[in-house]
């Protein structure tokens, strides 16, 4: 599956969001996600089918002011 | 002492330290640095994970077992749009509601767009976020944004790790004077000093990252912090005496000793 992940071309094997999630060893409960610009619950994640070309964004907290 | 306790959106604070949580020099001195603040409410920013190194930035994993009120903030949107979309995305996480926006166009001074945080401001409000903008220290503003739904107010002392103080305290005065909601000096801020200007001033609170995690022993500073914090709170709550310009003896003369 080809997906624009973070800005980045990556070509994974992984149906759902939760697979992409596994796939870059993430704390599930640390990550937001959004396809398309549309947010993802996580509780969504595993019903969530992916396409080629689809835009993923995972993001989380990181130190700031 | 009973001091009176800052209250946001009905939520009882135990301290009136707001403390960031970037640029310190390793995990371990920030959690020694957020124990000896005693602040409740931690910032955060929301960013991209690493997919290279995803654990590197993950930052609330540094925390765990301890409990906070996050407040994540909308840094790096240059427009309302970005601000929305960044709150939303740290509404999901499941970890707070509270968002502190924050948009900056100017890369220089860092300075908040007004026009863009007053319409993040009402927006996130209506969308049910407790929002604490950052904002200039410009009394109307505030109190447009406080009327837009913010849930407290936060104007800058002086541009964002810039540590000059309390640039006008003249406005700041006015701003909480006028404010119903609290108000929480954001930004700017250097030293001790500062803080308890800000809080003689009157200020609910103070919101610090750079002056507490950039200085030289990050530890000590922020329990340097606190007790700013309360010193200026307490003196604001006592009542300072009037300036004036001529001497008034501290013992009468009336039964002095003469030969």
């Amino acid at each position: 599956m080809r997906l624009l992940i973070n800005g980045e071309e990556h070509n994974i094997d992984a149906s759902t969001l939760e697979e992409v999630v596994s796939h870059f060893e993430l704390e599930p409960h640390l990550v937001v996600t959004e396809i398309d610009g549309s947010i993802i619950e996580r509780s969504n994640w595993s019903v969530t089918k992916l396409h080629d070309g689809m835009r993923i964004e995972l993001v989380q907290f990181v130190g700031g002011g | 002492m009973k001091q009176n306790k800052l209250t946001i959106a009905g939520k009882a604070l135990s301290s009136r330290f707001f403390l960031g949580t970037g640029r310190y020099p390793n995990p371990f001195v920030q959690n020694e640095a957020i124990k000896a603040s005693g602040a409740e409410v931690l910032t955060f920013a929301i960013r991209r994970v690493n997919l290279g190194a995803p654990n590197e930035d993950a930052i609330l994993q540094h925390l765990e077992g301890m409990s906070f009120t996050y407040l994540p903030n909308t840094s790096g949107a240059k427009t309302a749009e970005e601000a929305i979309r960044i709150a939303r995305l740290a509404k999901a996480s499941g970890l707070s509601d509270w968002i502190k926006v924050e948009i900056s166009v100017d890369e220089k001074t860092l300075l908040p767009d007004p026009i863009e945080t007053l319409k993040a401001t009402e927006v996130l409000a209506k969308e049910g976020f407790v929002v604490l903008p950052y904002t200039s220290d410009d009394p109307v503003l505030c109190k447009r944004l406080e009327e837009a739904g913010a849930s407290a107010v936060m104007p800058g002392g002086a541009p964002i790790g810039t540590g000059l103080g309390i640039l006008n305290p003249y406005n700041l005065g006015l701003i909480i004077e006028q404010a119903n909601v609290p108000i929480i000096v954001d930004a700017g801020l250097g030293s001790a000093m500062d803080v308890v200007q800000a809080m003689e001033l009157g200020a609910d609170g103070v919101l610090m990252n750079t002056p507490v995690a950039k200085a030289k022993d990050p530890v000590k500073m922020a329990h340097a912090m606190k007790q700013a914090i309360e010193a200026g709170r307490l003196s604001y709550e006592a009542g300072r005496i009037q300036k004036k310009k001529y001497a008034t003896a501290s013992s009468g003369l009336a039964s002095f000793v003469s030969k």
